[in-house]
């Protein structure tokens, strides 16, 4: 019974040779250290950012295929990241994919949006680092 | 019945009573009679053989006089008393002929006529006395119990104050509404009132039964209600009359309870960001050490991991009951295919079993349809299931998992320890909440949460949930998802939004949230 994802394999996401870049936008610093090891390990071009107000300006550079977005981090939360980036009149022309990745339970208005908006949610503690680049793997 | 005979035994009494009575009048008739004989005809009595005569004369005409006085004076008595009896239940006595009184004929036959009447009202009372108005009923209505009387069509005849303030519904908008739509009762076991009714209606049976724990669904605005149930269930009461309910309120009891769970879900929560580090690092560890390691620091590597996975299932276990006891269970059902989640989750708990000596064996249908599931709550079921097996497997050393198409086209899967087995007498209780088996309670740990929160999960999903087991042999527990085109097709029927992603995404139709 082996792990789905083996130790040290590299995936290529399908269809780019280029390896696709992912933001991982998360103040919980050891977890964004883990993702970033396990999405370089397979393959992908991971950055770690744990300011909100940074990370907001990162994104909106349009150089990331992928944002993983916490919803709890300091400065500017994940929401209104969101809500910025899904906006054209704040950021025109924005082409990634946006993965919420939070722990808590959220209020309404905010679950709809997130529903509305992103393209991925995950719940931090239900996936370990591997399996976090699995569902990546599946999701691009 | 045993009122009525009382009544008549306590009438007989009085017959004979008054029939004692009526010779003792006699009797003393007699005896003054000759007492004015002997003080005034003594002096007389000079000539033994007048004295003879005369005391003879006197004793007969004395007992006929008495006679005659004691039969007219008693007799209407005896009459009315008569009457009594006869008209009573089983009443023995044959009819009194009134004629025959010689005194108060005229007061017998009137008082007669307002007996018999009494007892015609009786009877009538007796056959319908349920289907009076109990809304006048002082103390039906002033009971400090919620009450409610059902007619056989469940709809409510009659509901007290109380159990108007106790749903916060003006008692009279109350009836005539079916009970299930005025009380949303969720039920703490799969036998709620509706199939209790059904059983004992179609058996014919004078029933009582009651439930602790059963939760009141309110409107808006006004407190939940937690409390236990009592019905009966009289055939023999006319249909307009034939459920009655109390309830007895245990709110502040239960939600004691409940607000524990709560208080454990929120520390528990904290512990979700270390316990994520944690697996985070095991993994990463492993990855490293993968190849280099010796068997012993492999061993030590897997039974980390193995523990670390013990407390995430705990953690996600108290953290979804407290959302189920709050309402706040929402699954997002997603296309999936149901061999990858059968295999990932058993892989991922096969190396609890592992630890344990334990090998899981999974059999997969080939071709199952694709399922509508929400993945990591139906990974709570998978888990909680394999890891009860786990506990409870005594010197078994093989779990069986076994994924199927059912017969009615859902798709099932059983999880078989060879066991300890669950003795009979507590499988009903087995999915309640807090629930363990007493026996093992102080050798197996656990919280008694886990198969009330699976049945939670699954019946969100539609399907079902069961138990098979055999004492000492084992025990199966087994559970249903639907087919994804099922749901599709359900989904589309229904107002619901349309399923944004097809194909191989997810339904990204968030109406389809249960609880």
């Amino acid at each position: 019974m082996e792990p789905s994802v083996t130790p040290g394999q590299t995936v290529k996401p399908e269809g780019s040779k280029q390896p696709k870049k992912v933001l991982c936008i998360e103040d919980e610093r050891f977890i964004g250290e883990l993702y970033i090891r396990s999405l370089n390990k397979a393959g992908y071009d991971a950055t770690l950012e744990v300011d909100g107000a940074k990370g907001l300006e990162m994104a909106q550079s349009n150089k990331y295929d992928i944002i993983l977005l916490d919803l709890m981090i300091p400065n500017v939360t994940g929401i209104e990241i969101l809500r910025i980036l899904r906006d054209p009149a704040k950021t025109p022309n924005f082409k990634g994919k946006i993965i919420i990745t939070t722990n808590l339970e959220q209020r309404e208005d905010v679950r709809q949006d997130i529903e509305k908006q992103a393209d991925g949610y995950i719940v931090k503690a239900e996936l370990t680092p591997n399996e976090l680049v699995e569902f990546l793997n599946n999701i691009a | 019945m045993s009122k009525n005979s009382d009544y008549l035994s306590r009438a007989k009494r009085q017959y004979y009573i008054t029939l004692f009575l009526g010779l003792i009048g006699e009797g003393l008739v007699l005896i003054a009679l000759w007492e004015v004989l002997r003080i005034f005809v003594h002096p007389l009595l000079s000539n033994l053989f007048i004295g003879l005569i005369l005391g003879g004369a006197t004793i007969l005409i004395s007992l006929l006089w008495a006679n005659i006085l004691t039969k007219r004076l008693i007799s209407p008595v005896q009459a009315l008393w008569q009457l009594i009896i006869n008209i009573a239940p089983n009443g023995s006595l044959p009819p009194p002929n009134i004629d025959a009184l010689k005194i108060g004929r005229e007061l017998v036959a009137d008082l007669s006529s307002q007996v018999l009447q009494l007892a015609g009202n009786a009877e009538q009372h007796e056959t319908s006395h349920l289907s009076t108005d109990l809304s006048r009923n002082f103390i039906a209505n002033n009971l400090p119990l919620p009450l409610f009387i059902l007619d056989a069509q469940e709809t409510v005849v009659f509901a007290n104050n109380h159990a108007g303030d106790y749903i916060g519904i003006n008692p009279k908008d109350i009836i005539g509404k079916n009970f299930y739509m005025v009380m949303d009762m969720s039920f703490p076991s799969e036998q709620t009132l509706d199939k209790w009714l059904k059983q004992v209606k179609s058996s014919n049976a004078t029933s009582t039964t009651s439930w602790e724990r059963v939760r009141l669904n309110v409107l808006d605005n006004h407190p939940t209600r937690l409390f236990d149930l009592a019905a009966y269930y009289n055939k023999d009461n006319p249909d307009k009359q034939e459920t009655i309910l109390v309830a007895f309120d245990h709110t502040k009891q239960y939600s004691q309870d409940d607000q524990a769970v709560s208080f454990v879900a929120l520390s528990v929560h904290e512990l979700r960001t270390p316990l994520t580090l944690l697996r985070g690092y095991i993994e990463a560890l492993g990855d490293e050490l993968s190849g280099n390691a010796s068997p012993e620091l492999q061993e030590f590597m897997l039974k980390m991991s193995a523990t670390a996975q013990q407390l995430t299932i705990f953690v996600n276990n108290i953290l979804n009951v407290a959302r189920v006891d709050n309402d706040q269970l929402q699954l997002q059902l997603h296309e999936e295919s149901w061999s990858d989640i059968v295999t990932s989750a058993v892989n991922a708990i096969s190396l609890r079993a592992k630890v344990r000596g334990i090998n899981i064996e999974a059999t997969i249908a080939p071709e199952l349809p694709s399922v509508g599931v929400d993945r990591l709550s139906i990974y709570e079921v998978i888990n909680n299931l394999i890891d009860n097996a786990i506990k409870y497997s005594g010197e078994g050393k093989v779990i069986k998992v076994d994924a199927h198409l059912s017969n009615d086209g859902m798709v099932e899967t059983t999880v078989e320890d060879f066991g300890l087995g669950i003795s009979p007498s507590i499988m009903p209780n087995l999915f309640t909440k807090f629930y363990r088996d007493h026996r093992n309670r102080s050798q197996i740990g656990g919280t008694g949460l886990g198969l009330y929160l699976s049945k939670a999960i699954i019946t969100a999903h539609g399907g079902n949930i069961w138990v098979r087991s055999k004492l000492g042999e084992g025990s199966t527990f087994g559970f249903t998802v639907q087919p994804y085109a099922k749901l599709a097709a359900e989904v589309k029927n229904s107002d619901n939004k349309e399923i944004v992603r097809g194909a191989h995404g997810w339904i990204k139709n968030h109406s389809l949230y249960r609880r």
